[in-house]
């Protein structure tokens, strides 16, 4: 399959890292990176390809976490099985909430508000329900063995999520060469000339949605094992769903690796805004949203879309069909 | 020749003077002890985050101005400040970044989810995590042995909060018998409407709701409507500080008057900025809440400096002053800034040169066995304590006189 060198060749110099570093601080940094790139990537498959912009990815995010922790702690379950079960309940919840809206006919900014709606919904049930744990949030008891997913050091975590990235990027590559991602670009394009050529909109939204879910259910249930704890505005709060879009749009909407790049830019540039303004509270999100404001005013198709116009700028008008004959 | 011998010499010289003074560069560079002092500065904690730094900076100011930790040749205490961004992600990215730095021990945390978040990384590397606020009792409980809380819990705190409410409404003759909670919806907000939701009805009080909202909430008006319709004896808020006078200032505006506003943990009710910024709306609010010991003499000198500064002297800040002190106690005892050392020196500490009214330190699972809250009544335009008996400035007014 082609497209894959890119994948496995990020993938191999990223589960370097830990080698070259023995600083945890850096391994605490990526994974919050990969975590919202993986998020993202879940974000990017329905909003990115299918055109639907969806602002409540916390409900996904959220059911994964939960019952990743409270499997475990009321039940007494493993760890893994748990998290298996958490993306399998994150892939439900994105089933219920996309058959419900997309069997409404609702499109755009509607489907927009009613995600948003489901992910406070499910905030406020999350905080008031027993089995949650309610206000009080849900602690997983530290257990530092591998069977427990737990781990004495950073690194092992680094390369699970690494792993779970890695396979997020391959499965969105295989989708933009598959059947289904043709249908899900083309009813992002022109959703009734999708269907006018038959293309069974609503199914190929859904499935979308469901795998979509899954994905963002991962990165939930991920940071339920490294945090330990968990509470409804961790879980449903609206910082994930802004994240989990963030990334996409910052790395490049419909593209494999732009969820990625966004998550790194995104984080490096909080984190180089923390030195800048130094110990003045606050002062970092004014830097950041500031940059965050020109980056999407100069870079409107993402990092991504600047890297291919610079790229365009650079290659000379007769290169591209040179390439091609050679081809 | 010569002026080669020369080069040669000066050389010489030059490097073994380098050599002679690297060691005490190295020693005049380890001597400084680093301790991180974790606080939500921005975001919706921003402010009580900021009055703790305050608090713990004065605290590692005069520890070095008089001297530094003795035990260790005066060694200065070098703050590593973080800002946890309110959030418990945000607190344990900064933890790690503390640790690459060689920190002794963390001092802070301030909300209930931070605090976990935190102490349980620091916990990875066996680095001493001395909490200042977070009241959730799972903080403690988990067996962590790097976690020390100096303030009370939520169960002693209401325990004490439910046996001073009781004993105020019995000396006015029981005027009291209904009661309703307005929690935020939080570890720390839910966790204590849970606790006094359960217990109230066993001190023959009828819980008639309980209401809770998110933080940051910044409409209270249905809220105040509820409170009117359901028109309890009692009002209960337990919030964080913006949601606290928002609420406190909605039910004045809406006219709605109980016989008494009782808080517990109130994130306002005992904090001057609110006395003097909405007197009328403080006006009579109870409080059952972390309070500086009012015959400790430098508790009042530490309030007039903090006064001086134009700032206010909350309970983040004499509560962080006083941890940084049994952090710096715990040092000069260990004599080292060996992490566990520390842990051990904490483990025994008996320190008793606080600001807080809890006797010497005495940690038992981490927990300090004497922390325990005070009662306090806006009376005025000042905070009076009304229990316990041996710490009171005045006696309860309740109810409520009606306007």
């Amino acid at each position: 399959m082609k497209g894959l060198a890119p994948i496995a060749t990020v993938a191999v110099l990223l589960a370097l890292v830990p080698f070259i570093t023995a600083s945890n601080a850096v391994l605490n940094f990526l994974v919050m990176a990969f975590l919202i790139a993986l998020a993202g990537q879940g974000w990017n498959i329905l909003g990115g390809y299918g055109g639907q912009y969806s602002f409540g990815h916390a409900a996904f995010f959220g059911t994964g976490t939960y019952v990743t922790a409270v499997l475990q702690v009321r039940y007494g379950m493993n760890a893994w099985l748990c998290f298996a079960l958490g993306i399998a309940g994150g892939a439900l919840v994105g089933a219920v909430i996309g058959g419900l809206s997309f069997r409404s006919g609702l499109r755009g900014s509607y489907f927009a508000l009613v995600t948003l709606a489901f992910a406070e919904v499910l905030r406020i049930v999350a905080s008031v329900a027993p089995i949650t744990g309610a206000g009080v949030g849900t602690l997983i008891k530290l257990d530092l063995r591998p069977e427990a997913f737990q781990f004495q050091s950073r690194a092992p975590f680094y390369w699970v999520l690494l792993a779970l990235l890695v396979v997020s990027l391959i499965l969105t590559r295989i989708i933009e060469d598959s059947r289904f991602g043709a249908y899900l670009v083309a009813l992002r394009e022109n959703e009734d000339a999708a269907k006018a050529l038959g293309v069974d909109t609503t199914l190929v939204k859904l499935g979308a949605m469901t795998i979509s879910a899954a994905i963002t259910a991962a990165a939930g249930g991920f940071y339920a094992q490294y945090f330990l704890f968990v509470d409804a505005g961790i879980a449903y709060g609206p910082w994930i769903s802004v994240e989990a879009l963030l990334a996409p749009i910052i790395g490049g909407v419909g593209t494999v690796f732009g969820p990625l790049l966004g998550a790194l830019v995104i984080r490096t540039l909080g984190e180089l805004t923390k030195i800048v303004a130094g110990d003045a509270p606050g002062l970092d999100l004014v830097i950041y949203g500031s940059v965050l404001v020109a980056v999407v005013a100069f870079a409107p198709r993402g990092i991504a879309g600047l890297i291919e116009r610079v790229r365009g700028r650079l290659t000379p008008p007769a290169a591209p069909s040179l390439e091609r004959s050679h081809g | 020749m010569s002026r080669d011998n020369l080069n040669r010499r000066r050389f010489l010289q030059s490097t073994a003077a380098a050599a002679l003074s690297a060691p005490s560069i190295a020693r005049a560079q380890g001597s400084a002890v680093k301790v991180g002092v974790l606080h939500p500065v921005s975001g919706a904690l921003s402010y009580s985050g900021q009055q703790g730094r305050i608090g713990a900076q004065l605290a590692i100011e005069d520890i070095n101005a008089a001297g530094g930790i003795k035990a260790l040749g005066g060694a200065k205490i070098e703050a590593v400040l973080g800002d946890a961004q309110s959030t418990p992600d945000g607190g344990n990215a900064e933890v790690e970044k503390m640790n690459s730095a060689g920190v002794a021990a963390i001092v802070g945390g301030y909300a209930s989810s931070i605090c976990l978040a935190a102490s349980q990384t620091a916990a990875r590397y066996n680095l001493p995590y001395i909490v200042d606020v977070g009241v959730v009792d799972s903080i403690v409980t988990r067996g962590l042995k790097n976690t020390f809380r100096f303030g009370p819990g939520f169960g002693v705190i209401a325990k004490t909060a439910l046996d001073n409410l009781v004993a105020i409404n019995d000396a006015a003759g029981k005027p009291a018998k209904t009661v309703m909670i307005v929690h935020e919806d939080s570890a720390f907000g839910s966790g204590l409407s849970k606790l006094l939701n359960t217990q109230l009805p066993e001190r023959g009080f009828q819980v008639l709701e309980v209401i809770s909202h998110p933080t940051p909430t910044r409409d209270f008006n249905n809220v105040a409507l509820k409170v009117r319709a359901q028109n309890p004896d009692i009002v209960i808020p337990a919030n964080y500080y913006n949601e606290y006078v928002l609420f406190a200032r909605t039910m004045q505006q809406q006219r709605v008057r109980p016989k008494g506003i009782y808080s517990v943990l109130g994130g306002a009710a005992s904090s001057y900025k609110f006395v003097k910024e909405f007197p009328e709306a403080a006006q009579y609010i109870m409080d059952c809440n972390h309070w500086f010991d009012p015959k400790n003499q430098k508790a009042l000198e530490l309030k007039k400096r903090i006064d001086a500064r134009n700032e206010f002297y909350t309970y983040e800040v004499y509560m962080n002053y006083s941890c940084i002190l049994l952090l710096a106690d715990a040092i000069e005892r260990a004599g080292s800034a060996d992490r566990a050392r520390i842990i051990g020196a904490l483990e025994n500490s008996t320190f008793g040169g606080h600001l807080m009214p809890y006797g010497p330190t005495k940690f038992v699972n981490g927990q300090n066995q004497g922390a325990a809250p005070v009662n306090t009544q806006v009376i005025g335009n000042d905070i009076q304590v009304i229990l316990p008996a041996s710490f009171a400035s005045a006696k309860a007014v309740f109810p409520m006189p009606r306007a």
